[in-house]
Parts: structure tokens; C-alpha cells; sequence
């Protein structure tokens, strides 16, 4: 009988224990917009805790980035410093993905399928990926210093989960961002607050992309 | 970092469909293979391609029915994401299927022709959807023009043959080799998806052939260009 109320005490001390921990997590929903008031898509937040402390939280550290229809999917991937990324090909053509941001320089020569060893990204920054046989394919990595982070959807919103009670300085970054990252930063205080909604406005520049379509002024002529 | 090198087979089915002279309207069915080197990694990085083409052009007439050769030698480069450039070599050939000589003792193998062309074109986008494009051409090489009974210029051709895409009286003649031809075509193209486009180009022919045989023509031509 000891035994049991023993146990049945553990278990209680085991649930309280883990009760606060969820208990004092917090959220920020984030809603981006650009300048007429539409919702951005595929906007990256980055929330860093103010005191530094990046180590409460641990993300998936593996990633994939797949190349269907001759484009990169998903267009903006967001990954923490160290994850692995694949990038399998599920075209009938072969692709030639490559980067030379500064935080990752890599090439994965001509190929098929998926390729043997994944890339590791071991620097905060952007990636902007390339295919050296289609020109217009373009895909990003936001490789991120926190592992704090979250990438809105079509709405333009996107939520910061499971944030420890305390404050973060959070920056938004877009591929057309025309504005600095930094100049998006807000610290927002969660220290009070479970829930916090907050809402960027992001100047985007248009988007200059290759040409895909085929034109017509190539090739041969007769008559 | 290092280039790339890839090889690409294309099929190609073509139709081409003249506002009067119906008996210049074309299905054609054909195929490309390509070689292309890039010097380097991006799309800035410039790129040779070496293409040979070959088609079968029906046109449902005896004289122009043919088969094509192309070969095609090209150096380009993209200098931002909106605008490219490139110039290039081509040898083509085509033979024609048919004899229906109108001449005793001369062929009637008009459109059994070759020449040697060097090009330059460039093409930018000026919207997401609209490109532009302009390019130069140079041909020297076999012409095959149309024309009534005409004795001074019969005596210059090597081949003629009865020519109904223009009237019951014409006749198609060949002037053998030496003909200069310079092409300026400008072009428009808009993007209908990633896969199609509807395209207008206008072309200023100058063919500069025997003494006193000078052509000009301008053809303004509407197509859609899809790419499976």
C-alpha cells in the first residue's frame, strides 16, 4: 500500500512537473501584409529571445526540397542552423541545383532521382537555389540562427508556437523584401501573455524571374 | 563550381497557315537534337549549344513537299533575368522530293536548296508576361522566288518548276548559290502560361541575287508556340 501511494505520488510530481512546461509556453500569430493590405505568402518570421537563450527549443533538423514540373517545392523552405536538406528530383529530366549564397555554397551535379548525400546547412542566412539547365527555377532556404520560426500561408499568417515566457525580438524576411530584414524587427513581451497577434506590412519589390514560356523567335524558319 | 553539359531530344509538329497563298500553308513534324555546354553555374553563366534538326514539310504540293536538315551552332549568354543575347552559325538543307521539270534538260527540283546564314539576336522581357525580341540574319545560299514567264531571269536559274501556289501561271525558279539574303525580324511574344505562348513577328527580307535581281519582302506572322 506505501508502495502504491509512493508511486501514485511520483506520478502526480511527474504531471505537475509537466504541466507548467506546457503551461508556460506562449504564441505570437503573426499576420504579414504588403503594402495594399494583401496577405503575403511564404513571409519567414524569426522570433530570437532577447537574452540570447536559443536552446529551449528543439526542431526537426531534417529537411526536403523536391523539384516537381521543372520548380522547387516548396518555394521558401525554412530549416535551423544544421539541418540536412535533400532535394529529390521527381521530374523526367535531369536537374543541376546549385547555390553560391554566402551561407551555403554547393552544387549537385547533373542528376536523377534523389541524390546520395544531403546538404548540410551550418550557416544562418538566406540560400537562394538555382537548376543550371532551367533557368527560371528559383527556391530559397532560410536558414535560421533560432529555432524559433514559422512561414505564412496564402492568408498572410502564420503562428510562433511553444515560446518560452519571456521577450523576442522578431524580424520577417520575404524573397521580394524591399525593405532590410532588420527594419521589420518588433520585440513583443510573451513574458504576460499566452497569446500575442501582431501584424507586419511588408514594402515587396516585383518579382523578376527567367521567362519560362517558350517564344517563337528561335529556331528555324521556311517558307 | 563547374558547368554543365547536357544533351536534349525535342519532337516537333509545325503548321503554318498563309493569309492568301494557301499553297504556302505547312504541317511539319520533326526533331531537334541538342547539345548544350554551360561555362559555369547561373543563369548569367554564358553557353554553347550545337543543334542538328531535321523535319519532313508537307505543304500538299509536289514542288515544295521536302525534307530538312539544320545544323546550328550558337553562343549566348543571359546578362540579368530579363534580358539575353546570343549569335550563331547555321548550315541548312533541304531536299526536295519531287522532279517536275517545265524545261527540257532542267531540273524541276526548285526547292532542293542550301545556304550558310550567321545570326545575332537578343531578346528581353519587359513585363512577367510580354518579351520582346529583335534579330539580324545573314544567308548566303541558294533563293527560290516566283514569277510569270520571264526570260532573262529563267536564263539565271538552274531549276524551275510549274508554281499553282501563286496562279496557273507562275514558276518557281532556283538562282543556285550566290545569293545574299539579310533578314531583320522584330518580335513580340506573350506568355499565355509556362507552357504556351502567342507570338508576332515581322520580318524584312532584302535578297540581293544576280545583277539587277533584287527581292524585298515583309512577312508579319502570328503563331502559338506550346512546349510540352
Amino acid at each position: 500500500m506505501r508502495i502504491c501511494k509512493l508511486l501514485l505520488a511520483s506520478v502526480l510530481g511527474l504531471a505537475f512537473a509537466a504541466g507548467p512546461a506546457h503551461a508556460q509556453s506562449a504564441e505570437i500569430a503573426a499576420t504579414v501584409i504588403d503594402q495594399q493590405g494583401r496577405p503575403v505568402v511564404d513571409a519567414v518570421l524569426v522570433a530570437v529571445p532577447v537574452d540570447g537563450n536559443l536552446r529551449s527549443r528543439e526542431r526537426p533538423r531534417a529537411g526536403s526540397i523536391d523539384q516537381v514540373d521543372k520548380e522547387f517545392l516548396p518555394r521558401v523552405t525554412v530549416v535551423p542552423v544544421g539541418a540536412s536538406v535533400t532535394f529529390p528530383n521527381h521530374d523526367d529530366v535531369r536537374h543541376q541545383v546549385y547555390s553560391f549564397s554566402p551561407a551555403k555554397r554547393f552544387e549537385l551535379p547533373l542528376y536523377a532521382g534523389v541524390p546520395a548525400q544531403p546538404i548540410i546547412f551550418d550557416k544562418p542566412g538566406v540560400v537562394v537555389l538555382g537548376c543550371n539547365v532551367h533557368d527560371w527555377m528559383v527556391g530559397y532556404i532560410y536558414v535560421s540562427e533560432s529555432p524559433f520560426f514559422a512561414k505564412t500561408g496564402k492568408d498572410g499568417k502564420a503562428v510562433l508556437t511553444e515560446l518560452p515566457l519571456r521577450a523576442y525580438v522578431v524580424r520577417v524576411w520575404h524573397p521580394q523584401l524591399e525593405m532590410s530584414e532588420e527594419a521589420t524587427q518588433k520585440t513583443i513581451d510573451v513574458a504576460h501573455d499566452r497569446r500575442i497577434e501582431a501584424t507586419w506590412t511588408l514594402k515587396l519589390k516585383q518579382e523578376v524571374r527567367v521567362r519560362r514560356a517558350p517564344t517563337a523567335d528561335r529556331g528555324r524558319s521556311k517558307y | 563550381m563547374t558547368g554543365g553539359d547536357w544533351l536534349t531530344l525535342d519532337v516537333t509538329a509545325s503548321t503554318e497557315a498563309w493569309h492568301r497563298f494557301h499553297g504556302l500553308n505547312r504541317a511539319s513534324i520533326g526533331g531537334t537534337a541538342s547539345y548544350k555546354h554551360k561555362f559555369g553555374l547561373g543563369y548569367a553563366a554564358p553557353g554553347i549549344s550545337l543543334a542538328l534538326a531535321g523535319s519532313h514539310d508537307n505543304y500538299r504540293s509536289a514542288i515544295r513537299d521536302s525534307d530538312s536538315l539544320e545544323a546550328r551552332a550558337e553562343l549566348g549568354q543571359r546578362f540579368n533575368e530579363a534580358f539575353d543575347a546570343s549569335l550563331g552559325a547555321v548550315f541548312d538543307r533541304r531536299y526536295a522530293r519531287s522532279d517536275l521539270p517545265v524545261v527540257p534538260g532542267m531540273s524541276g527540283r526548285v526547292f532542293d536548296m542550301h545556304g550558310k546564314s550567321a545570326f545575332v539576336r537578343a531578346g528581353y522581357a519587359l513585363t512577367e508576361q510580354l518579351q520582346a525580341g529583335a534579330n539580324f540574319a545573314v544567308r548566303r545560299g541558294d533563293v527560290v522566288s516566283t514569277t510569270r514567264q520571264h526570260r532573262e531571269i529563267f536564263l539565271e536559274s538552274d531549276a524551275i518548276a510549274a508554281d499553282p501556289a501563286f496562279g496557273d501561271d507562275f514558276f518557281a525558279y532556283r538562282l543556285r548559290g550566290t545569293s545574299t539574303t539579310r533578314t531583320t525580324a522584330v518580335t513580340l511574344s506573350w506568355a499565355l502560361s509556362n507552357r504556351s505562348s502567342v507570338n508576332f513577328r515581322y520580318a524584312d527580307e532584302r535578297t540581293s541575287a544576280y545583277e539587277g535581281l533584287d527581292y524585298r519582302g515583309r512577312i508579319a506572322a502570328l503563331s502559338f508556340a506550346f512546349n510540352y
